[in-house]
C-alpha cells in the first residue's frame, strides 16, 4: 500500500492560510516623529514630547504616555488623553518661545507627581501608546535627561517690560536735580499740617496707625514714610505723638523713623521709646484696644494710613465721633468706601505711595514718580492699542495677530 | 561705623532684593529653595519679634500701672487676659478638644474669644447704618450716581429686596439680580481693574526705590 | 416743623443702633421665612462645579477665616463639607489661620453626628494641621504635599491613607476651595491655580466679594460665595437650610432699613431745601 502524498495536501493548506493572514488590514498606523527633549524653561521634572498626527485614526482612540526612571527601572502611566488633543497648536506657551509645526502633537509630559522633583538632573525614558478597540501600537523608548533651566523664556516679555522700567527709573533718577517737578495737590496731604497744628492748639494727642499689614507689604512701607514726615511736625511743635502697632516687625522700624525724624529736628529730649507700642496681633483685639483709647484720650488728630481690612470703619467712626480731624489712605479698595464716610480726607491706591516725595519735596523722590506716570502712560496706550488690535483681529478673521497680541500681554 | 550703619544694609536690601526679583525669571530648583528659605527666616524673624511686641507691651502697661496713669486699670486686663488664656494652653498642651470632650483652652476659645470676636465684627453693622445714613445723601450729581447705585445693591441682595423690587418693578421684565450683576461686572470691575493697576504700578516703584537705596526712612539716622 | 425735621437729620446714632437691635433680633426670635429664590450665579457655578466631579475626586477644602467672620463663613464651610461628602467625593480640609482650628474642631465634631454619619475619618476625608508660613505651603501644595502634611493634625501618618490615595500634589486634586475673611484667596489663585493650572473656588464676606469680580471673569475663579446670603444661597441648592438661612431674615430687614433711612435723609434733604 502506497502512503497517501502530505506534502502536496498541507501546502495548499499553507498557501491559504498565508493569503488570509496577509489580506487582513493593520488596526492602528505606527506612531512616527516621537522626540522627547528637557522642557525649556521650567523648573525641572517635565519634558516635552513630540510626536506626528496619526491622521483618521486618531478617532475614538486614547493616547497614552508612560515614564520611567532609569535608576529605577518600571513603566508609570503619567498622562492618558484623547488621541486627536494636546496638538503643538495647543501648546500654552508664547510665541518668541515655541514655533508649532502642523500635524504635529506636543505634550509637556511632567514626572513630579510619579518620580518627585530632585534638583539635581534625571535620565527619564519616555514610550507613547496609541489604543483603539483592543488594539494598540507604542513607539520605541526614547531617553531624555531633564533638569531645572536658568531662564524661563516665557516670561521674556515681562523681563523685557520690567528692564525698560528700571531704565526709565534711573533716567529720572539721574535727572532729578533739573527744575521743580509739578505735582497736583493732594488733598490729603496738605491737611497734615492743618491736622498737626490743631493738636498742637488743643493740647490733644495724635494718632497714627500703620495698619494691621505686614512690613513687607508696599503700603505699610509707604506708611512708615509719611509716619517720619509726621513726626518731624510732631517733634517741631512738641505734640504728643501715640502710634500704636498690630506688627511687631513695622513697631521696631517705626521706632527707628521717629527717632530719626526727632534727632533730625533737634529735639532728642522730646522723643520717648513709648510713642511706638505693640498692642495685638489679632485685627479685633487690636480694633478694641485702639477705638478705646482714641474714646478716652480724644485726640485731636487720627492717621489711618496702611493696609486695612474690616477694622477701618470700627476705628474711623470712632474717631470721627470723638470730634477728631482724621486723614486716611489704604490700597484696599474695598475698605476706601468706609474711609471716606468717615473720615476728613482720604489718599487713594497710589496717591499713598507719592505722599513720600510729596511731603519731603525731595527732588530724587518727586522724581520717581515720573517712573508711575510712564508706567499709567503705557499701561494705557497698551490697553487702548491692543484692544483696537484684537477687535481689528476679530472682524477681518486675523488669527495669528490676535494670538499674538493675546500671547504679547500675557503673564506665563 | 557709617559702613556698618549705612552701607552693609543698603548693600544687603539691594543683593537680596535683586537675588528675590530674579528668582521669579530663573525657575531652577535653586531659585525655589531661596524663596523658601527667605520665606523661614521671615517666619523665625517674625517670631522673635513677636517676643518683642510683647515685652513692649508688658513694659509699656506696667509703667501706666506703677505711675497710675490715667486709664491704669485697664492696664491690668491686659495681664489678666494674658494669664487666661496662656495658662490654660499650657494645661491643655495647646488642645483645645481632648477626645470628645472640651479644654479649657477649647472653652476659652469658643465662649470667650469667638464671642467677643464676633462681636466686635458685628458692632461694624451698626456703625455702618448710621454711616449709610450719614453719608447717603445727595449733594451732587455724583452722589445721587451713588445713591442710585448703592439702592439698587443694598435693595436686591436679599429676598425681602427682591420681593419689593419684583413688586414695584417687576413689570419691566428686569430683575434686580439682573441689574446687580451688570452693576458687579461692568462698572465696579473697571474701577476695581484701575486702581489696581496704578497700585501695583506704585509698588513697583516703591519697590525699586527701596532696593536702589533711594528710600531709607527705615534704617533710622544716616 | 423745620426744627423737627432738622432734628431728625442730625438724629442721636444710638436710636438707629437701637432700632437696628430691634429688627435684628425679632426674626431670630420669631423667624419670618423669607424665600430665597434668586440665588447668585457665581454660588450656581461653585455648585454646579462640585456636582460635576467624578465620584471619589479628592477636593481641597482651606478654611482660612477666624472667629471673627464666623457668621458668615463657617455657614459656607458647613454647606459646602455636606455637599462635598454626600456627592461622595473625597474631603481634605486644610487651615493657614491659626484662628480657625476651632471652627474645623467644630466640624469634625459634626460631621460623624448630623453633616455625613457614614463616612470615615481617614477613608473619606482627613484633617490637617495649621501650617505658617502660607507662600511656602501653597508652593508645595504644587509639588509634593507630603513634605508638609505628612502627619494629619492628630499625628496619623497621611501618605497611606485610603482617602489621599493618588493624591501628591494639587494636580491630582479635582477642586480647590478657600474660605476666607482675608486676601489668603488671591494668594490661592496666584501661587496654586494660575501656577499649576488647579480649578480654585472661593467664599469670602459680603465685603470683599465684589473685589473678585476679575478673576471670576478670567476664569481664575470657578465660583464665589459671597458673605450669609452666598451661604443660604448654597444651603438652599443642596436643600440643607441652617444657619445662613436662618440669618437672612435678620439681613433683609436692616437692609430695608438702611433703605428707609437713606430714603427719609434725602426726602428730608429735599423738604428743607424747599421749604
Amino acid at each position: 500500500m502506497k502512503r497517501p502524498p502530505i506534502i502536496p495536501l498541507i501546502l495548499p493548506f499553507l498557501f491559504l492560510t498565508s493569503i488570509s493572514s496577509a489580506a487582513k488590514p493593520s488596526p492602528l498606523p505606527p506612531l512616527t516623529g516621537f522626540t522627547a527633549a528637557d522642557m525649556p524653561g521650567d523648573a525641572g521634572g517635565a519634558a516635552l514630547l513630540r510626536w506626528n498626527a496619526v491622521g483618521g485614526a486618531a478617532e475614538g482612540a486614547t493616547m497614552e504616555v508612560y515614564a520611567s526612571d532609569t535608576a529605577r527601572p518600571g513603566w508609570v502611566k503619567i498622562a492618558e488623553f484623547p488621541a486627536a488633543e494636546r496638538t503643538e497648536k495647543d501648546m500654552d506657551l508664547p510665541f518668541w518661545a515655541w514655533r508649532p509645526a502642523p500635524g504635529r502633537h506636543a505634550l509637556a509630559a511632567d514626572t513630579s507627581s510619579a518620580f518627585g522633583r530632585p534638583d539635581e538632573a534625571q535620565e527619564i525614558e519616555f514610550k507613547l501608546r496609541l489604543v483603539k478597540g483592543g488594539a494598540s501600537v507604542e513607539t520605541a523608548p526614547v531617553k531624555v535627561v531633564i533638569g531645572g533651566n536658568w531662564f524661563n523664556v516665557s516670561r521674556f516679555n515681562n523681563l523685557v517690560l520690567m528692564l525698560t522700567i528700571i531704565i526709565v527709573f534711573f533716567w529720572t533718577v539721574s535727572h532729578a536735580k533739573r527744575k521743580g517737578l509739578f505735582i497736583r495737590r493732594i488733598a490729603g496731604l496738605d491737611a497734615i499740617d492743618e491736622a498737626i497744628g490743631r493738636a498742637t492748639e488743643m493740647g490733644r494727642p495724635i494718632y497714627y496707625s500703620t495698619g494691621i499689614g505686614p512690613m513687607s507689604l508696599v503700603p505699610t512701607i509707604a506708611s512708615t514714610s509719611i509716619l517720619g514726615e509726621v513726626a518731624r511736625k510732631v517733634a517741631q511743635y512738641d505734640t504728643s505723638l501715640k502710634v500704636p502697632h498690630f506688627d511687631p516687625i513695622v513697631m521696631t522700624v517705626c521706632k527707628e523713623v521717629v527717632k530719626q525724624s526727632y534727632l533730625e529736628m533737634e529735639r532728642p529730649d522730646s522723643y520717648r521709646d513709648d510713642i511706638n507700642f505693640f498692642v495685638s496681633q489679632d485685627q479685633f483685639s487690636f480694633a478694641a484696644s485702639v477705638d478705646a483709647m482714641i474714646h478716652r484720650e480724644k485726640p485731636a488728630a487720627c492717621f489711618f494710613i496702611g493696609h486695612f481690612m474690616a477694622e477701618s470703619l470700627l476705628l474711623a467712626e470712632v474717631g470721627a465721633t470723638t470730634g477728631a480731624i482724621q486723614i486716611a489712605g489704604t490700597e484696599q479698595e474695598s475698605q476706601l468706601p468706609f474711609f471716606f464716610t468717615s473720615c476728613d480726607y482720604t489718599l487713594i491706591g497710589e496717591e499713598l505711595y507719592a505722599a513720600g516725595a510729596y511731603l519731603s519735596k525731595d527732588p530724587m523722590l518727586m522724581s520717581t514718580l515720573k517712573v508711575q506716570d510712564f508706567g499709567k502712560a503705557f499701561v494705557m496706550l497698551a490697553v487702548v492699542t491692543g484692544s483696537v488690535l484684537l477687535a481689528a483681529g476679530a472682524v477681518f478673521g486675523w488669527e495669528p495677530l490676535m494670538r499674538i497680541v493675546g500671547q504679547l500681554f500675557k503673564a506665563y | 561705623m557709617i559702613f556698618i550703619k549705612k552701607h552693609i544694609p543698603l548693600f544687603i536690601c539691594f543683593f537680596v532684593g535683586v537675588l528675590t526679583l530674579g528668582s521669579y525669571y530663573v525657575p531652577n530648583a535653586g531659585s525655589e529653595n531661596y524663596i523658601e528659605m527667605m520665606n523661614k527666616w521671615e517666619n523665625i524673624v517674625a517670631g522673635f519679634a513677636f517676643l518683642l511686641g510683647l515685652m513692649s507691651l508688658f513694659y509699656s502697661h506696667f509703667h501706666k500701672i506703677t505711675r497710675r496713669a490715667p486709664g491704669w486699670g485697664y492696664s491690668l486686663f491686659v495681664y489678666a487676659g494674658f494669664l487666661l488664656v496662656v495658662v490654660p494652653a499650657i494645661v491643655s498642651n495647646g488642645q483645645p478638644m481632648k477626645g470628645p470632650d472640651m479644654t479649657s483652652l477649647g472653652w476659652i476659645y469658643r465662649f470667650v474669644f469667638t464671642s467677643l470676636s464676633g462681636t466686635m465684627f458685628a458692632v461694624l453693622a451698626f456703625y455702618i447704618v448710621s454711616t449709610a445714613y450719614r453719608a447717603f445723601r445727595i449733594k451732587s450729581p455724583q452722589a445721587f450716581v451713588l445713591f442710585a447705585a448703592a439702592f439698587m445693591v443694598i435693595l436686591g441682595r436679599v429676598p425681602l429686596g427682591q420681593m419689593m423690587w419684583d413688586g414695584a418693578l417687576g413689570w419691566t421684565g428686569y430683575q434686580v439680580t439682573d441689574v446687580i450683576e451688570w452693576l458687579m461686572s461692568v462698572p465696579v470691575v473697571a474701577g476695581r481693574r484701575g486702581i489696581m493697576i496704578g497700585i501695583a504700578i506704585g509698588g513697583i516703584v516703591t519697590a525699586l526705590k527701596i532696593i536702589f537705596g533711594i528710600e531709607r526712612q527705615y534704617m533710622g539716622k544716616d | 416743623m423745620k426744627n423737627a425735621l432738622e432734628k431728625f437729620l442730625k438724629i442721636d446714632r444710638r436710636l438707629i443702633f437701637l432700632a437696628l437691635t430691634v429688627l435684628l433680633f425679632a426674626p431670630i426670635v420669631r423667624p419670618l421665612g423669607l424665600p430665597n429664590k434668586n440665588l447668585g450665579k457665581d454660588v450656581v457655578n461653585t455648585y454646579n462645579y462640585i456636582e460635576a466631579l467624578p465620584e471619589r475626586s479628592f477636593v481641597m477644602l482651606s478654611l482660612d477665616y477666624d472667629p471673627a467672620t464666623r457668621p458668615e463663613l463657617h455657614p459656607q464651610a458647613v454647606a459646602l463639607v455636606k455637599h462635598a461628602l454626600r456627592r461622595n467625593l473625597r474631603v481634605g480640609i486644610f487651615t493657614l489661620n491659626a484662628g480657625a482650628t476651632g471652627m474645623i474642631e467644630d466640624i469634625a465634631a459634626r460631621i460623624p453626628k448630623d453633616i455625613a454619619p457614614d463616612k470615615v475619618y481617614g477613608r473619606d476625608y482627613v484633617i490637617m494641621p495649621f501650617q505658617p508660613n502660607p507662600v511656602a505651603v501653597m508652593t508645595q501644595l504644587g509639588i509634593n504635599l507630603y513634605e508638609i502634611y505628612d502627619k494629619d493634625r492628630n499625628g496619623n501618618p497621611t501618605k497611606d491613607m485610603e482617602v489621599m490615595k493618588g493624591v501628591k500634589s494639587v494636580k491630582d486634586m479635582g477642586l480647590g476651595i478657600c474660605i476666607t475673611g482675608t486676601a489668603m484667596l488671591d494668594y490661592y489663585v496666584a501661587y496654586v491655580a494660575d501656577k499649576y493650572k488647579f480649578p480654585m473656588a472661593g467664599g469670602v464676606t459680603a465685603v470683599s466679594q465684589p473685589g473678585y469680580g476679575p478673576y471670576l471673569q478670567t476664569g481664575q475663579l470657578k465660583g464665589l460665595i459671597g458673605g450669609m446670603k452666598g451661604a443660604a444661597d448654597y444651603e438652599t441648592l443642596i436643600n440643607d437650610l441652617e444657619k445662613g438661612t436662618s440669618g437672612i431674615d435678620a439681613l433683609s430687614l436692616a437692609h430695608v432699613l438702611v433703605i428707609v433711612l437713606i430714603l427719609t435723609s434725602n426726602i428730608i434733604m429735599l423738604v428743607l431745601k424747599y421749604l
